[in-house]
């Protein structure tokens, strides 16, 4: 017979009791811990997306010297030594250490040129990692379609030698429409797909394959720049710039922190709701073991006052309650935690529509026990002292 | 060692009720001698729980002292108090108070689970405390499967399981028939000639009649401390005499 089992058959002996603080501690920490691991794995998933949709690396041809002003006239630097940048030269990308979190690479060749007599702005691409990396571009109107048939943004990928895809602003400069055929510095082309408006400076474009734009223009192999979608959970962007640059020399690489922050960002707001959510669960299992301890110690008066009498001191009632919430608290951590990663494992992907799984953290287990117990302590100590504290003779009605 | 083991000086009691202050205890001034049993008898109100009380450390005297062992009780530093409780004093409660989560061995097993026995000397100290009740036999089972009598008997085995000194009763036999109060009182009285100083509370004459001496209170004063207990009817005698109190 010692403290321990005292606490052990109180909590026995009031079983309901025992299982109704359990039950709170455990929806406190299966919600603590179902909200963790759920926003972990929206972080990883969020980040992949916000690093897919767009570039968070650019490179262009590097320019040597300084800015130079002659009469009133600005000379940028890049007019005057600017290196050539040439499409086998990403093939040294392939070399960096962190290659792997490189996800697409969408060289392009940008150059003004006449289409049908007006100047205009073609941009060479390879459609199929240009469209994947910004799948906010969408058709309105693509020739070559059946009655009845939508608008397929596939269809884009398949941009053909000869096909042109004409941003919204630009087709109706020109009074495009999908099929037309137009000319573009003297040679033939036909606007196989017209884009839906962007609000942006890409609607006033004109996309045609890098390559055929590079034949236009009778630059073969030459490219003006690059975008580079990166994903930015397995390192940081600038470092991933710093790599290309490394292996480039005639390229600038350019880190666009934009795409990190906003990422950053989103996620913190996410990290943050969850803590708050995860502390109002917490502080509600803990009024939940407050009230009950305090009924307990109500209850338990006259018990109070025969150990009392018969010698405990007040660290040992202290201890006895301190035991019984230990323990629940334990347990109400240990159930917490194998249910907050079934409710993330199973619901948590469908709830927030991550694609990422939230994966079992078996580290997490010995945190989920920790925060429970503490609870359960912090929220058993008024109870406990107000036990200690109860006058011996008056629980055991002397007075 | 004094053969004086309980010695009240001049114990006051108050109380507040709103703006009145009751007297529960008026200047109380008694030595109780080592080894001597004595009963408490008076009206219900006339101030023998809260002496008992006063005496078992559960409840401050608003004036005066009490020594027990020649130790001031409530100028003990901190938990001393408690520590006190468990090696010098016994209690026998009213209504029994057993624990009902535990069994009868344990409830006899608690005063020692704090005392800092090893695990087989706390078990041999129960035991032998059941056995000197006749409870051997039921100890593994839970208060709500043991009689009036069998409770009590573990109540008493309780009290004196870490060997106090002291035993303090408090209406032991007030809710038990009179034959198995009879049993109980002569239990007491058997405790009584082994050595224990025991001093009991009760409304019973006839309970008080088992205890060497009988102190009467009233209206929080002792009126009467000189009473000798009758011979008892049922042919067993009661300790009559001077059995070395101390008056």
């Amino acid at each position: 017979m010692n403290l321990y089992s005292i606490a052990l058959r109180n909590i026995w002996r009031k079983k309901t009791r025992a299982l109704l603080i359990t039950s709170g501690l455990i929806v406190g920490i299966a919600t603590a811990v179902a909200l963790f691991l759920t926003v972990e794995s929206m972080r990883l998933a969020l980040g992949d997306q916000i690093d897919e949709f767009g570039s968070n690396i650019v490179i262009v041809p590097r320019a040597e010297g300084m800015d130079i002003s002659y009469g009133g006239a600005h000379v940028s630097r890049a007019s005057i030594d600017l290196k050539q940048l040439e499409l086998s030269d990403l093939e040294a990308i392939k070399e960096i250490p962190d290659f792997n979190s490189i996800n697409i690479i969408s060289p392009k060749m940008v150059a003004a040129v006449n289409v049908n007599g007006k100047e205009a702005l073609l941009v060479g691409i390879e459609p199929n990692r240009e469209f994947i990396m910004k799948p906010w571009y969408t058709l309105a109107a693509q020739s070559g379609l059946n009655g009845g048939e939508g608008i397929r943004g596939l269809a884009m990928a398949d941009l053909k030698p000869e096909g042109i895809i004409a941003g919204a602003e630009a087709a109706a400069a020109l009074e495009l429409q999908a099929g037309s055929q137009i000319t573009i510095n003297g040679q033939n082309f036909v606007v196989q797909g017209i884009l839906n408006p962007l609000g942006s400076a890409e609607d006033g474009l004109f996309f045609a394959n890098l390559a055929a734009v590079q034949t236009l223009l009778g630059r073969p192999g030459e490219i003006s720049m690059v975008e580079i979608s990166a994903y930015c959970n397995a390192c940081p962007v600038e470092e991933l710039a710093a790599q290309i640059s490394a292996v480039l020399p005639n390229g600038e690489v350019t880190a666009l922190r934009q795409a990190a922050l906003i990422r950053e960002e989103t996620i913190d707001k996410f990290s943050a709701f969850s803590i708050l959510l995860s502390a109002v669960a917490l502080t509600i299992a803990a009024l939940l073991v407050f009230t009950t301890m305090m009924a307990a110690v109500h209850e338990r008066t006259r018990e109070i006052g025969i150990f009392r009498a018969l010698g405990f001191r007040k660290s040992h009632i202290i201890r006895i309650f301190f035991i019984e919430a230990g323990l629940v608290g334990l347990l109400g951590g240990g159930a917490g935690y194998l249910a907050g990663n079934l409710v993330a494992s199973l619901a948590g992907t469908y709830l927030t529509g991550s694609a990422v799984p939230a994966t079992w953290q078996p580290e997490l287990f010995y945190q989920a026990l920790l925060l429970s117990t503490t609870v359960a302590l912090i929220a058993s100590a008024f109870p406990a002292g107000r036990a200690a504290g109860l006058n011996p003779a008056e629980a055991l009605r002397f007075i | 060692m004094s053969n004086v083991l309980i010695k009240m000086d001049n114990i006051k009691k108050y109380y507040r009720s709103g703006s009145d202050t009751v007297s529960a205890l008026q200047e109380i001034t008694l030595q109780i001698g080592r080894g001597e049993s004595a009963a408490v008898m008076g009206a219900s109100g006339s101030g023998k729980s809260t002496l008992l009380s006063i005496v078992g450390g559960l409840n401050r005297p608003s004036g005066g002292k009490i020594l027990i062992d020649d130790l001031d009780l409530y100028a003990l530093p901190g938990e001393r108090l408690a520590d006190f409780r468990r090696e010098y004093i016994g209690f026998v409660f009213q209504q029994f108070q057993l624990i009902p989560y535990l069994t009868a061995l344990e409830n006899v097993l608690l005063p020692l689970t704090t005392a800092g026995y090893s695990r087989p000397e706390k078990y041999e100290r129960a035991l032998n405390a059941l056995e000197r009740v006749s409870m051997t036999g039921r100890k593994n089972h839970l208060p709500n499967q043991l009689s009036g009598g069998e409770q009590e008997r573990v109540a008493i085995a309780r009290a004196i399981v870490n060997e106090p000194p002291l035993v303090l009763a408090d209406e032991p036999t007030g809710s038990l028939d009179s034959r198995t109060a009879g049993e109980i009182m002569e239990l007491f009285q058997d405790l009584g000639e082994s050595g224990l100083t025991i001093l009991m509370v009760t409304h019973n004459p006839e309970n008080a009649a088992y205890m060497q001496r009988l102190i009467t209170m009233q209206d929080g004063l002792v009126t009467d401390d000189s009473k000798k207990p009758e011979p008892l009817a049922s042919g067993r005698i009661a300790l009559a005499g001077n059995a070395g109190g101390v008056r």
